[in-house]
């Protein structure tokens, strides 16, 4: 129990500067800090396949080409961003800690939970007989991540 | 055979980009539109024959195994269907020519087709992360689709589109989260079943307030509708009637109606806070649109007040009520479709979109003014039109529940309406006729034909109403009106 909260405080703290790190370098790389904290945490509530998903995906594969693209991308042409953004965005975070933390303690013994059986079966068995049509739906998301690069970077032809 | 209203657009999608390579212009508009085409038929030939004897679930198998695809047709989801094809049809008519000098027709295509997939999963599956999941899948393609342009304006509305609808996903899926956490399952009908079980209202006030606001960000209700009015004037025409006319309904409006009636069951107090909720954004939005100057921005804020009104019939949890919503969530795709498609004939030919600066086009664009009038009759609820009818439902079933006070609003927000539409005819299409505007021509023959459609549609529904209720609207309505039982009857 210690450890996972330690585990949950570490995806906290680590998302929340990878919104606020200015370097998007280190801003990537606390997205993959947050991201291993967070498969580990599945790993320890016992949903082995989501762990290695989150830490073989968007810990490792999406942290590499987030790198990749930084490292071929070009310096310069820094965004300035209003210094209110800088005082607003972790000064709502924290509010918004203490609220969760103030609203999550007072419900989570007042919930009632009906049990549910643990999760069983091969990877494969979970993935094609149970939430094969998720797979579906990845699939078309994956293609709409493609189509919209494809579109967003293409060149302009005669528009303007 | 359901899979198909998600399996062909896919595949087509996948393939387009590549057909786009081979052929830059006619091929992608035959193929695109030939998948919407059929879309629309097989909804209306086969969808409603398969639901005769009542609804449909399809279980689909692999090589003779067995595999968790469950998709689920009724009343309901095939409105939804046929509303989103026939939509579509009308779009992807439109931008054969409108999407002539965006280039990149085969990715739109794709893109288009990806947003109507999402819609399409979303209405037939009966698992509450599927939802999720393809209300995601039609997002994502409408960030891109918002930002085709490529312009400033359409990169900085789509950005702040994809913000808030990011924090909309997330009050969703914390909802989802809690109901997965509490009762063991994620079929609408085994959370129906949990729920009844734990018979507790605390939890369902949760989950219901956390859904009202991730699905009140993506209708755009008031108070969370800051997106939209940049969103759908910065995206391209077709994109602008997709998103207004359906993806906020898909997306929005379908998704919460399904929980609350099917899911939670309507309570007092939920029916309150929608008839509240929808209040508002009747009036309020229709306040904001009066003092617009950018016709899609007019018509934007248009949308959020007519969403308004569907919510408010959906409020009075009323059989009759339930039918005035249904009947005006489709008349509105199909007016709003009009408008904006309309917009975007105007904006095409004049290249402006700033009501101050046109005037007396009429003499010059005489299709697109008289398509233009009758949108704007309907949606303001002129008799004979479609809207008329839809809008008196909802406010004789405000009055049968005992609202008369939000049933007057209501029509005070119809003569709102009415007031700001009539405000585009006479600034756009009425008076003289602008110098700057003399050698301007009317839309191309298809830009031309999905108006002349949508406009038919709208006059036609407006005569045949009864015969379109009661074939269309009355078995969707009897879905919702059969509230938690319905799931519960079906086993779902």
């Amino acid at each position: 129990m210690t450890l996972q909260t330690i585990l949950l405080i570490g995806v906290v703290l680590f998302s929340a500067l990878a919104v606020i790190a200015r370097d998007l370098l280190k801003a990537a790389i606390s997205l993959a800090v947050a991201s291993l904290c967070l498969g580990l945490v599945f790993f320890g509530l016992g949903a082995p396949y989501a762990g290695v998903f989150e830490i073989s995906v968007v810990a490792g594969l999406i942290t590499v080409l987030f790198i990749l693209t930084i490292a071929l991308t070009k310096t310069g042409g820094d965004v300035r961003e209003a210094k209110l953004v800088n005082i607003v965005f972790p000064l709502f975070f924290l509010v918004f800690l203490v609220v969760d933390a103030l609203v999550m303690r007072s419900l989570l013994r007042k919930i009632p939970v009906l049990d549910a059986p643990a999760e069983s079966g091969s990877f494969g068995q979970v993935l094609w007989q149970q939430r094969t049509f998720d797979l579906i739906g990845q699939i078309a998301i994956i293609l709409a991540g493609v189509f919209a690069v494809l579109a967003l970077f293409r060149k302009r032809e005669n528009h303007d | 055979m359901i899979f198909l209203f998600i399996a062909l657009p896919l595949f087509t999608a996948a393939l387009l980009p590549l057909i786009g390579k081979l052929s830059r212009r006619v091929v992608p508009d035959l193929v695109g539109n030939g998948v919407l085409l059929f879309l629309l038929v097989y909804a209306v030939v086969a969808g409603r024959s398969l639901i005769d004897a009542g609804p449909v679930v399809q279980q689909l198998s692999w090589l003779g195994e067995s595999v968790n695809i469950r998709l689920v047709l009724d009343g309901f989801s095939l409105f939804m269907l046929v509303t989103i094809s026939l939509l579509g049809l009308a779009v992807g008519l439109f931008s054969i020519d409108y999407m002539e000098h965006y280039g990149a027709k085969g990715t739109y295509y794709a893109l288009l087709l990806v947003m109507i997939v999402g819609m399409n999963g979303l209405v037939l599956t009966a698992d509450l992360f599927n939802i999720y999941l393809f209300l995601e899948v039609g997002a994502i393609s409408s960030y891109a689709l918002v930002a085709y342009g490529l312009g400033h304006d359409e990169l900085e509305a789509a950005f702040k589109y994809l913000m808030l609808s990011v924090v909309a996903s997330a009050f969703i899926l914390i909802s989802i989260a809690i109901l997965f956490g509490t009762t063991g399952d994620l079929s609408l009908g085994g959370i129906a079943r949990g729920l009844k079980v734990l018979d507790n209202p605390g939890l369902v006030a949760i989950c219901a307030a956390l859904f009202i606001a991730g699905f009140g960000l993506k209708a755009a209700l008031i108070p969370f509708h800051a997106w939209l009015p940049d969103a759908h004037p910065s995206a391209p025409a077709p994109i602008s009637a997709m998103l207004s006319g359906l993806l906020i309904k898909v997306s929005g409006v379908y998704a919460l109606t399904r929980v609350f009636f099917n899911v939670f069951g309507l309570t007092p107090a939920l029916s309150m806070v929608l008839l509240v909720l929808g209040t508002v954004s009747m009036v309020g939005a229709a306040f904001l649109a009066l003092g617009q100057k950018d016709i899609k921005r007019m018509l934007a804020y248009s949308s959020i007040s007519q969403v308004g009104y569907i919510v408010v019939g959906l409020g009075t949890g009323s059989p009759l009520g339930i039918a005035g919503a249904l009947f005006h969530l489709v008349n509105h795709a199909l007016a709003k479709g009009l408008l904006f498609l309309n917009s975007g004939a105007i904006e095409s030919a004049t290249g402006t979109r700033n009501l101050d600066e046109m005037g007396g086009l009429a003499k010059r664009m005489p299709l697109t003014a008289a398509t233009n009038l009758v949108g704007s009759l309907s949606i303001a609820g002129v008799p004979p039109l479609n809207g008329f009818w839809s809008k008196l439902l909802i406010i004789i079933a405000l009055v049968q529940t005992g609202h008369p006070v939000f049933a007057l609003i209501a029509v005070l927000a119809s003569v709102l309406t009415l007031w700001y539409y009539l405000l585009i005819q006479r600034r756009a299409f009425f008076g003289q006729l602008n110098a700057r505007w003399a050698a301007v021509k009317e839309a191309p023959f298809w830009m031309s034909a999905a108006l002349v459609l949508l406009a038919v549609l709208c006059v036609g529904i407006g005569i045949f109403f009864s015969a379109v209720i009661a074939r269309w609207v009355q078995p969707a309505a009897g879905v919702l009106a059969d509230g938690t039982q319905f799931l519960l009857r079906w086993g779902w």
